[in-house]
């Protein structure tokens, strides 16, 4: 059945499963209360909520004709998802490296790898970024940056 | 190469004897900060510890207290556990303090994430109590508290109070209050003291408990009418308003108190210069003026005075939470 | 005191140099706040405290007051350009402000949003002065019933929120409730959807999620596809940069209803400017004659959420001046700056200080004239932002949102989070889930919950309590009314193809 596979199919059974979580966890906690409902009352009933509607989605992308514009298309998605890689590892980064150096490698990554400028361009953008970011936030407004072991 | 070896390593001796010599002397000095001071504050900026410790920076610029910047640093979150495990985290570091407030106290009894407590910490100053006042919407039937109290026997659990959290000292008093006298009142929590002075002045809850600053004007604009002050003295803008005692409940005053902390593993005398830069600061006219302007009583301690203070707060808020049938850890 | 004699008085205090100048200040902080997101007029208010004490303190209210009705006109600016929320309530200028900067229409948005803005604010001036003390008196009967009638209705509007999946616009929206319920509750202290994480124990900031889910999701969709140099069309020449006749005409309703809904709420204390944003931009579809546009960038769907969080600004002095009682976190401050100014608001506030508060009003409508001189000239130039390559613009919005979260909290937890909530925003477009619901539904449940929950507590556990007050029995009706609306399309539909089979004969 090629229609199992479709992107509502797998979003709507990753949703139920949350559903299904929240409900498992309202389930321990108090659901009415001697003053009033209690703080499962509430998670119970839009675990519930969730888990239903999103069975119902994942029945009727079972029974309903796919688009054409369902289909996802990997080689766009993998670049996306390249760039949030690089994000998260920057981010990652942080405790480390600091805010200057891991932002300026992003912005290297990202201006070289993923919009194949040449090198001399994303080196330019890295540093004038971060020196802009570092004159902009730490300097002029006094926003902290993260700063990483090696100070700053 | 023997040479130049021989002359590093007598150059590295005699750095080191000479500074093994210097040393005692730079020691006798105490300790002087010399970068400026972050002061930890577990509230986002316009919380109560965070207008605290910007009034508090002031005042140290002001009357000259300090030779360098103190610098609020906001650490918000987990009712002030994320503050506290900050604070903890930066053992040694003799470049920050922290402002704890009675949440720091009582947190680590209700939370098990919580687990930062005062003790983990270096106590270096208790600088204010706050007291607090027990007040009716002004058309309310109750003159005093015994009023209330006696209305609320004939009702249980159909009067009704609004407060913060469960742990707050709001719903402290009235568990006090419910256990010495009986009487039972239902309890409902407001996060913002502005929602719960419109529910009380709105009709929708009968009682709060209230800082004098918040009910000042309120009462001055005929509002509001206090029953008794949660206080061991009267406050010298309400004196003709008993305290608990004087109203006839005899159940003890908590306070809510503020002070100074240090991260752990810090040294005596940096302990000793933060004790007499606060004890100096809670002398000034600045201070005073504070304190008068906000109705807060000045309630300053020393370390050592602290950490008894925080002994007997602590056991005493256990037994307290115990008997309202609030889950304690720890 | 006489209204008009009062409004004099004000002008001849506000309009003093150094109050002008000061004003001048604070609204210029004010929209440089406002465009940086993540950056907080709460915040800049409170650091600027200690500064405040050495000056007059009716042109430190001026200044200060200016930083926080000034940051609702910044806030848009990202919001249109970027799809970065400034401040929290610009998040609903995003959906359609956006997509007009994607069809080349940014400069008309970022000019009918200054329009609102001014429009609104002055509104907001207006009833400031002209109704505060019985409004706020008719404020206090709205409680714990009302504020959750109040959230049921903002939450109906993610029906009208919904574009082609209610479904998928429904599971949104209770993701979004789950996400407000992470942290400790507040009646039990019991910690709920933790994780063991310390951090979580306050719940997840809403500044986390918008900016993660609608600025990183943003980008993350943009580098699917290797641009060559400039993605966005900017138009030339000046008419283009700006709105058009037809564009004032057609947002004319949404200047009055975001004016009214947004002053309105504003007075509430506790409800936000996010909300009133919401339901003003749900008001402004309902009755608009091209609601399925609504979305797709839409004119009036920038001028109704724009205008409503202006005047909310205007109804948050209400409680604040004529009780004082703050509504929200800056007004807190504000209240904060009046006590240890040596000032005691309360009921007698005004008639105390009748030269602070009349020359706090006379400057907001001066304010407000500086903020449009100021913002409209200003547009052309943000509009030529968008020119700059994709390589320098993307990577640029990063940044700031790294930035600008880091400011809230310092938190690198949060940058975490940060990052995770831009991949969900990513996600959610390509599964074609709407964002704007998840936003409604953090929002509203953290309060709605609480509000039920202290509803059921004052009448002792019968539900009863919400029909029989008549403001709350009201909005829920209302509320009903609206999550019926789908029902009465599908009928509606059936009896149109209904009647198309039987040849169109009724």
């Amino acid at each position: 059945m090629k229609r199992v596979g479709t992107p509502d199919f797998w979003s709507g059974l990753a949703l139920a499963g949350l559903g299904a979580y929240i409900i498992t966890e309202a389930a321990q906690w108090e659901y009415l209360g001697q003053d009033g409902p209690g703080p499962g009352f509430f998670p119970l009933w839009y675990g519930i909520a969730m888990a239903a509607l999103s069975l119902g989605l994942v029945v009727s992308s079972v029974f309903r004709q796919p688009g054409s514009d369902e289909r996802i298309d990997w080689g766009k998605a993998s670049r996306a998802l390249a760039a949030w890689v690089a994000l998260a590892l920057s981010v990652a980064a942080l405790k480390l490296l600091g805010f200057l150096v891991a932002f300026a490698a992003l912005i290297f990554f990202l201006v070289a790898v993923m919009y194949r400028e040449p090198l001399r361009v994303a080196a330019t953008m890295a540093l004038a970024s971060a020196a802009a970011f570092y004159v902009l936030f730490a300097l002029a407004l006094g926003v902290p940056l993260p700063a990483g072991v090696l100070g700053f | 190469m023997k040479q130049p070896v021989k002359k590093v390593l007598f150059a590295t001796v005699f750095a080191v004897v000479g500074l093994g010599l210097c040393a005692p002397s730079v020691l006798a000095q105490g300790y002087k900060p010399t970068r400026p001071v972050e002061l930890v504050v577990h509230t986002g900026p316009g919380g109560g510890s965070d207008v605290l410790a910007r009034a508090i920076a002031a005042m140290m610029e002001k009357e000259n207290l300090l030779p360098v910047r103190l610098q609020v640093l906001n650490k918000p979150g987990g009712g002030g556990a994320v503050a506290a495990a900050y604070m903890a985290e930066k053992k040694g570091d003799q470049n920050t303090i922290g402002l704890f407030t009675g949440v720091w106290l009582t947190n680590p009894l209700t939370s098990d994430k919580a687990k930062v407590t005062l003790k983990d910490l270096t106590p270096v100053a208790r600088l204010v109590l706050e007291p607090a006042l027990i007040a009716v919407k002004a058309d309310a039937p109750y003159k005093s508290l015994g009023d209330f109290i006696a209305a609320a026997k004939q009702k249980p659990g159909e009067l009704k109070q609004s407060g913060g959290s469960i742990t707050s000292r709001d719903n402290v008093v009235r568990q006090l209050l419910q256990q010495e006298t009986g009487a039972r009142w239902t309890f409902i929590s407001f996060p913002g003291g502005g929602e719960r002075i419109a529910a009380l002045l709105g009709g929708h809850v009968n009682l709060m408990v209230i800082e004098p600053a918040e009910a000042g004007e309120h009462i001055r604009g005929g509002n509001m009418r206090v029953l008794a002050q949660v206080s061991d003295t009267r406050l010298p803008g309400f004196p003709n308003v008993p305290t608990l005692k004087e109203a006839g409940f005899d159940v003890p005053v908590v306070p809510q108190v503020r002070g100074v902390v240090a991260p752990p593993d810090i040294p005596r005398q940096n302990v000793a210069y933060w004790e007499d830069v606060f004890g100096k600061l809670t002398k000034t006219q600045s201070w005073r003026k504070f304190l008068a302007d906000n109705q807060f009583e000045d309630g300053y301690q020393n370390a050592a005075q602290l950490s008894k203070f925080y002994e007997e707060f602590t056991n005493k808020m256990r037994d307290i939470l115990k008997d309202a049938g609030i889950k304690t850890v720890g | 005191m006489d209204v008009l004699s009062g409004l004099m008085q004000g002008f001849a205090v506000a309009l003093q140099p150094v109050n002008l100048l000061w004003c001048f200040l604070g609204v210029i902080l004010g929209t440089v706040v406002g465009i940086m997101p993540g950056l907080a007029p709460s915040g800049t208010i409170a650091m600027l405290l200690p500064l405040t004490f050495a000056m007059n303190p009716a042109a430190a209210m001026i200044m200060l007051a200016g930083i926080y009705y000034g940051a609702k006109y910044g806030g848009s600016t990202t919001a249109i350009l970027l799809n970065v929320p400034g401040e929290s309530a610009s998040v609903v200028t995003c959906l359609d402000g956006h997509q007009m900067a994607r069809n080349g229409r940014a400069g008309p948005a970022l000019g009918i949003a200054a329009i609102a803005s001014f429009i609104a604010g002055t509104v907001g001036v207006l009833g400031l002065m002209l109704v505060a003390p019985p409004l706020a008196r008719m404020a206090l009967a709205f409680s714990s019933p009302e504020y959750f009638a109040l959230m049921s209705l903002g939450l109906a509007m993610v029906v009208l929120l919904a574009g082609r999946s209610l479904v998928k616009a429904l599971l949104a929206m209770l993701v979004g409730l789950w996400l407000s319920g992470i942290g400790t509750d507040l009646f039990s202290t019991t910690s709920r959807f933790v994780f063991g994480q310390l951090e979580l124990l306050s719940g997840i900031d809403f500044v986390v999620v918008a900016i993660g889910v609608f600025a990183i999701g943003e980008v993350l969709a943009c580098m699917e596809v290797r641009g060559q140099g400039q993605l966005l069309p900017v138009p030339r020449g000046l008419r283009n940069l700006l709105p058009t006749r037809r564009d004032l005409k057609d947002s004319r309703f949404a200047f009055a209803n975001g004016s009214v809904i947004g002053f309105l709420i504003g007075v509430l204390p506790g409800a936000g400017s996010t909300i009133a944003s919401f339901i003003s931009y749900g008001v402004e579809k309902a009755v608009s004659r091209r609601r399925e546009e609504f979305g797709r960038g839409v004119v009036e769907g920038v001028a109704a959420p724009e205008a409503a969080n202006n005047s909310e600004t205007g109804g948050a002095l209400v409680p604040l001046l004529t009780l004082g009682i703050p509504g929200s976190t800056t007004t807190a401050i504000l209240l904060a700056a009046l006590v240890l100014w040596g000032f005691k608001p309360g009921p007698l506030f005004i008639s105390d200080n009748p030269a602070l508060f009349w020359g706090l009003v006379a400057s907001m409508y001066i304010g407000n004239v500086m903020l449009l001189v100021l913002n409209l000239p200003l547009v052309p130039l943000f509009a030529q932002v968008l020119r700059a390559p994709g390589y320098v613009l993307y990577p640029l919005v990063f940044g700031v949102s790294m930035v600008g979260v880091y400011s809230v909290s310092g938190s690198l937890f949060d940058l975490g989070l940060l990052a995770a909530f831009g991949l969900l925003g990513y996600l959610m477009r390509k599964l074609d889930y709407p964002a704007a619901p998840l936003i409604l539904g953090l929002v509203l449940g953290g309060g709605m919950e609480r509000a039920l929950r202290q509803s059921l507590m004052m009448s002792d556990g019968s539900l009863s309590i919400l029909a029989t007050r008549p403001i709350s029995a009201v909005m829920l009706s209302l509320a009903l009314l609206i999550l019926l609306i789908p029902l009465f399309n599908k009928v509606n539909s059936w009896r149109l193809r209904a009647l198309e089979q039987n040849g169109g004969v009724p």
